[in-house]
């Protein structure tokens, strides 16, 4: 019973693509508890929403596929199951809000059919309950006048108001593991405490356990317990979140938080920003993949070698570069 | 001369409603606004998810014909200008989306979608647009091999920047931002605004911004307006509105704004009421109707069109939410 409730192993997805394998996620381990909530961060592009999707096994067909490691869910692993039994792990047990809505959700179908839908593949409920339903949960993330909102189309919603309708059926079944990927972002900051209020209150209601991917450090700071970070495919840092605030160990990490805007940072001048760019997928070094960004760089004998994992005091742990290892 | 003004903009959408359906319904997104931008301005434009700022910029920029109302860019009233008058104007102004996945054509690669704003307007040779088309791509910090690729292989951000980097293809002056970097990290976020101040300074570029980081927009913007339900309740300079925020939904938002401060889990205030709907909005003061204000009642019979109570600061002039 001790057994994390989701446990990832050595996570290594990659895509099929003319140009050859592209690895974008490259041996990530990451631990969720039950009741707890994980952030996720990173640099755009850094792999967090193909982490999500492999876990969900929705990775774009035929070209993603998972290379390597295990998701286990409550000891299970769900990497190897029929996609029969994934399909009833979908939404039951873990549901997913997908970063941008209008992918998500079908242009040509009327959003309350679609809750429907879903409710009826999941639930026990004869059509005109799961209508009453659907209605009671648009109301319940917070939609006006659901009622007459339910006959639109995704297209005749604002962005935050299509979030909240990915919000609703993704939760319409208790799911033991939410992983919203962005679930705020298209969101104004009042709507945004509301959503994260009404995950928190479910989390505490149901033990329900949240991943949550976001950019928004502030956020993680108001809601996470857990921080784990990636860069370039790699997770580079991870620990309880008031350690990783109060002394963050990797390079990217310090520089992420330094990127924030702040209230009292002067207007319309230039932030402090990361200089570079995240090296290529196809030209990925084996080594320490920030070092052609990273301030404390010195040789490039880290590019060329695997930099090991450092588990430090609480939980917190950092790929070691050599570049700070001996500072740790 | 101001680069745009907008007078008295009203965009109302059919909806249907009702359990059969037939009643028809009119969803008032926008109703009755106004501002005016000036040549290398920023203003900022924000407020609670669905009070119609998308539905502004999309009207500001013509993709929507505005049900009433008057907008002018460049001295040319556009509120009724069809296509043919419109090409020469898109050139001008720019959109930059809140949902890349809307706007990028997925059947399309990305030399393919740059090079397109070049082949509307007939401009440059086959091998001038796909050189453009490669320096657009450096200028938003993604690497050249992508011209070849399709949008979904690219994530969330990068997706955004590309966005980015089609408007700026037709050197515009004024750009309209949806929400340019709601979908960015930190570091990128940070590398798009420099991007943007950069290119407002060089070719003093106009930008209507919206978005939802308040410190971004306070970062970005000369002016900032505040919408709600359909409406501007406060506009005021950056500094003044931050400072000295006037409107009771202006402080709420302000407040809400989260804060990487480890020493308190904040107990957040959380606003209450009914989320307002845009489809038989209340009479008189919207916020002051859902936060059931005991001087709602009074707004009701008010005019409430905005006041300027010190020099450049506006706000509408209600008794529940305006001290
Ligand atoms: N279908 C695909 N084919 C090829 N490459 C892909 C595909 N989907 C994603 N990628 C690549 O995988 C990498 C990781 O993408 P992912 O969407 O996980 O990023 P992310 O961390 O979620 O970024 P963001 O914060 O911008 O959403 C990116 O470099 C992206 O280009
Ligand atoms: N095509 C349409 N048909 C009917 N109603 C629409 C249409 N487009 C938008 N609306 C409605 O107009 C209102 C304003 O929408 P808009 O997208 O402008 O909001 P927004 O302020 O941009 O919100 P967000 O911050 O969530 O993006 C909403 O109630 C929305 O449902
Ligand atoms: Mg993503
Ligand atoms: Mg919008």
């Amino acid at each position: 019973m001790n057994e994390p409730l989701l446990e990832i192993r050595d996570l290594r997805v990659g895509f099929q693509t003319d140009h050859g394998l592209l690895v974008a996620v490259d041996d990530v381990d990451l631990t969720l508890e039950r009741g707890k909530m994980l952030g996720l961060v990173g640099e755009s592009g850094c792999g967090k929403s193909v982490t999500a999707r492999a876990i969900m096994r929705l990775l774009e067909q035929p070209s993603g596929q998972v290379l390597g490691g295990e998701v286990r869910l409550e000891g299970r692993d769900l990497l190897p199951l029929p996609l029969e039994a994934m399909r009833k792990v979908r939404g039951k047990e873990i549901a997913m809000i997908f970063q941008e809505p209008m992918t998500a959700l079908n242009p040509v179908h009327r959003v309350g059919r679609q809750i429907v839908e879903n409710l009826l593949l999941h639930e026990d409920l004869t059509p005109a309950a799961a209508l009453k339903r659907a209605v009671e949960l648009m109301e319940w993330v917070g939609i006006p006048a659901p009622d007459q909102r339910i006959h639109d189309y995704p297209h005749q919603l604002s962005g935050g108001m299509r979030q909240r309708v990915m919000i609703a059926m993704a939760l319409s079944c208790n799911p033991k593991i939410l992983i919203a990927d962005e679930p705020t972002t298209a969101l104004d900051v009042t709507v945004q405490a509301q959503i994260l209020d009404l995950i928190k209150r479910l989390q505490n209601e149901t033990g329900m356990a949240v991943i949550l991917i976001t950019h928004d450090l502030a956020v993680v700071a108001e809601t996470c317990d857990e921080l784990a970070v990636m860069y370039a495919g790699r997770l580079v840092e991870r620990g309880p979140v008031e350690s990783i605030f109060q002394s963050p160990l990797h390079p990217y990490t310090k520089g992420l938080m330094d990127c924030l805007p702040k209230l009292d940072h002067p207007p319309k001048t230039m932030l402090p920003i990361i200089p570079g760019m995240v090296p290529s997928l196809r030209d990925m070094p084996r080594g320490c993949r920030f070092a052609a960004r990273c301030p404390n760089a010195h040789d490039d004998s880290v590019l060329s070698e695997r930099q090991p994992w450092r588990e430090c005091s609480g939980g917190h742990g950092v790929e070691a570069c050599a570049c700070f290892a001996s500072t740790l | 001369m101001a680069l745009l003004t907008v007078e008295d903009l009203k965009m109302y959408y059919p909806v249907r409603g009702g359990v059969f359906r037939r009643t028809r319904a009119v969803c008032k997104a926008v109703d009755g606004v106004g501002f005016s931008l000036e040549p290398g301005e920023t203003l900022g434009l924000v407020g609670e998810s669905g009070c119609g700022k998308s539905t502004v910029a999309k009207s500001v920029v013509r993709l929507l014909k505005p049900t009433s109302g008057r907008i002018v860019f460049e001295g040319n009233d556009i509120t009724r200008s069809g296509p043919a008058e419109l090409r020469g104007f898109r050139r001008e102004m720019q959109m930059v989306f809140q949902d890349p996945a809307e706007s990028l054509n997925p059947r399309h690669t990305i030399g393919q979608i740059l090079e397109e704003p070049f082949v509307i307007q007939k401009i440059g040779t086959r091998g001038e647009r796909s050189e453009w088309a490669a320096e657009l791509l450096r200028r938003v910090g993604l690497p050249v091999d992508a011209l070849g690729r399709y949008p979904f292989e690219f994530s969330g951000g990068q997706r955004q920047r590309i966005g980015i980097a089609r408007a700026l293809a037709l050197k515009p002056r004024l750009i309209v931002c949806d929400e340019p970097v709601s979908a960015l990290d930190v570091s990128v976020q940070a590398q798009v605004l420099n991007l943007l101040l950069e290119l407002q300074q060089q070719d003093r570029l106009a930008y209507l911004f919206i978005a939802h980081d308040l410190s971004v927009v306070q970062h970005m913007s000369d002016r900032v307006a505040v919408m709600y339900l359909g409406k501007i309740v406060e506009i005021a300079t950056a500094t003044e509105l931050y400072r000295n925020p006037r409107h009771a939904y202006t402080k709420a938002l302000l407040e809400s704004i989260p804060q990487v401060d480890l020493s308190r889990k904040r107990e957040r205030k959380l606003l209450k009421g009914d989320v307002p709907s845009p489809i038989n909005p209340p009479a008189g003061c919207a916020f002051g109707h859902r936060m059931r204000h005991p001087k709602w009642q009074e707004s009701v019979a008010m005019d409430l069109r905005l006041q300027e109570v010190s020099p450049g600061h506006w706000v509408q002039p209600c008794p529940c939410c305006t001290t």
